[in-house]
C-alpha cells in the first residue's frame, strides 16, 4: 500500500550495537521441510552441502534442522529482540538458499516497514541549535530600570 | 568565544542610503500643484541619494538588486601594514585551535562527510541508512575520507573542498545489510485501460559513526 497507509518507524539499532562491540543479531534458525517431497529438494541439497560450512561460519547463531512430513518447506528465523521471521523457501536452488542465509544474517530484527527519516542522532546540536536572535548584534542598547521622574 | 577560520570579515557600520520619498502627487489645479512643486524643492532631502550608475552602463554581469551581492563589504584592499597585522592574527589564531587540539579540550565534534552520492551531518554514536550495499561485511570498521568540514563547539575547520586525510578520521561500523520494505510503483491512465503494477525492493546499509577524531597539525 501507500507510506500512508503502512506503518512506519524512526531508524535506530538493536540496544546500541556497533558502538562497543558488534553483535549478530540472528539468535536462532531452524529448517523445516520434509524428506520425500520434490518442492524441499532444494533444501535438502543445501543440507547436505552448505549447512554445516554456514554454522561453522556463525557461532553466535543456532542451526536447527527439522525434518517434518507432509510440511512446506519453511526457514525460521528468530532474532535477539525476539522478532520471527518466516520464509518459505519451496522449489528454490540452494545458492539462492544460502543467499536468503545469508540476507537473515546480515539483518537485525526490526520490522520491515517505511523508515521515516535516513539517519539518527541523539546530539543533533554541538554549537547551539539555531534561533533567530544568534550572530544578531542587538539592536536596542543594554536594558537599565527606567529614572524615576520624581526621585525621592 | 566562537572562532570561525577562513570569516576575517571586518565589521563595519554600513550606513544605508536611501532614495528621497517622492513628491505626493495631488490632482489638483496649477496652482496647486505649483505650490507643489516648490514646497518639496525648499524642503531638505531627509535621506542622502545614492548615487549609482545605471546596469548596463557599466556592464555587470548580474543586474543590482538587493540580492546580488553578498550583505557584507567584498575587495577590502589591505594595506601591507594591515596584511602584516592580519597575518599575525591568522597565525595566533591557528595557534590556539592546535593547542586546543593538542589538549584534547575540544569536546563533541561533529562532520560533514561525503558518502554514497550525498553530504551527512554526523556526530559519534549516530546511525545512517544507505540505499545500497557496500562491500564490506556486517561488523566491519569503516574510514570515510571525504570530510568537508569538522566542527567542535569553539571552532571549524573547512576543507576546500576536502579536508586532508591526516587531519581528520572518521571511522564507521556496517551494522546491517537489509533490504527497504517493498515500495508500489504503480501507474495507472484513467479512461486508457493502462495500469502497471512493480514492487521495488531496495537493498540498505546502516552504519552507525563510531568516533571523529581531530590532528593537531594545521597551518
Amino acid at each position: 500500500m501507500t507510506s500512508r497507509g503502512t506503518p512506519s518507524r524512526f531508524l535506530r539499532s538493536v540496544l546500541q550495537n556497533g558502538l562497543g562491540r558488534y553483535v549478530c543479531q540472528l539468535k536462532r534458525i531452524s529448517i523445516i521441510f520434509s524428506k520425500t517431497h520434490p518442492s524441499s529438494l532444494g533444501v535438502r541439497e543445501y543440507i547436505e552441502e552448505g549447512v554445516v560450512d554456514y554454522a561453522k561460519k556463525n557461532p553466535g547463531t543456532v542451526v536447527y534442522v527439522s525434518p517434518q512430513t507432509s510440511t512446506v518447506p519453511k526457514i525460521v528465523a528468530e532474532y535477539l529482540n525476539g522478532n520471527v521471521r518466516e520464509e518459505i523457501v519451496i522449489r528454490k536452488t540452494p545458492q539462492q538458499i544460502s543467499e536468503l542465509f545469508t540476507k537473515l544474517t546480515s539483518q537485525s530484527g526490526l520490522d520491515i516497514i517505511r523508515i521515516r527519516k535516513p539517519n539518527h542522532t541523539d546530539s543533533p546540536s554541538i554549537q547551539g541549535q539555531w534561533h533567530p536572535f544568534t550572530n544578531r548584534p542587538p539592536s536596542i542598547g543594554p536594558i537599565k530600570p527606567q529614572k524615576q521622574l520624581n526621585q525621592s | 568565544m566562537r572562532q570561525t577560520l577562513f570569516d576575517n570579515r571586518p565589521k563595519e557600520n554600513v550606513k544605508e542610503k536611501k532614495v528621497a520619498a517622492l513628491p505626493v502627487k495631488m490632482a489638483a489645479s496649477r496652482g496647486l500643484w505649483r505650490t507643489c512643486s516648490l514646497v518639496s524643492s525648499r524642503t531638505p532631502l531627509l535621506f542622502s541619494t545614492a548615487v549609482r550608475p545605471h546596469s548596463s552602463l557599466s556592464g555587470d554581469l548580474v543586474p543590482r538588486t538587493s540580492l546580488s551581492r553578498p550583505p557584507w563589504p567584498q575587495h577590502t584592499s589591505l594595506e601591507p601594514q594591515e596584511q602584516e597585522a592580519e597575518m599575525r592574527r591568522h597565525a595566533a589564531l591557528v595557534n590556539t585551535v592546535n593547542q586546543r587540539i593538542q589538549q584534547q579540550d575540544i569536546g563533541r565534534l561533529f562532520a560533514v562527510v561525503h558518502f554514497a552520492g550525498r553530504q551527512w551531518k554526523v556526530t559519534g554514536e549516530d546511525l545512517i541508512l544507505i540505499e545500497n550495499h557496500i562491500e564490506a561485511e556486517c561488523g566491519e570498521r569503516i574510514r570515510m575520507e571525504k570530510v568537508l568540514l569538522v566542527g567542535a563547539e569553539d571552532f571549524t575547520l573547512i576543507g576546500r573542498p576536502v579536508l586532508g586525510k591526516e587531519l581528520v578520521r572518521v571511522e564507521a561500523t556496517v551494522l546491517e545489510k537489509t533490504e527497504s520494505w517493498p515500495k508500489v510503483h504503480m501507474q495507472f491512465w484513467k479512461r486508457h485501460r493502462f495500469q502497471r503494477k512493480r514492487i521495488i525492493v531496495q537493498p540498505q546499509t546502516v552504519l552507525r559513526i563510531n568516533s571523529i577524531e581531530v590532528a593537531p597539525r594545521l597551518t
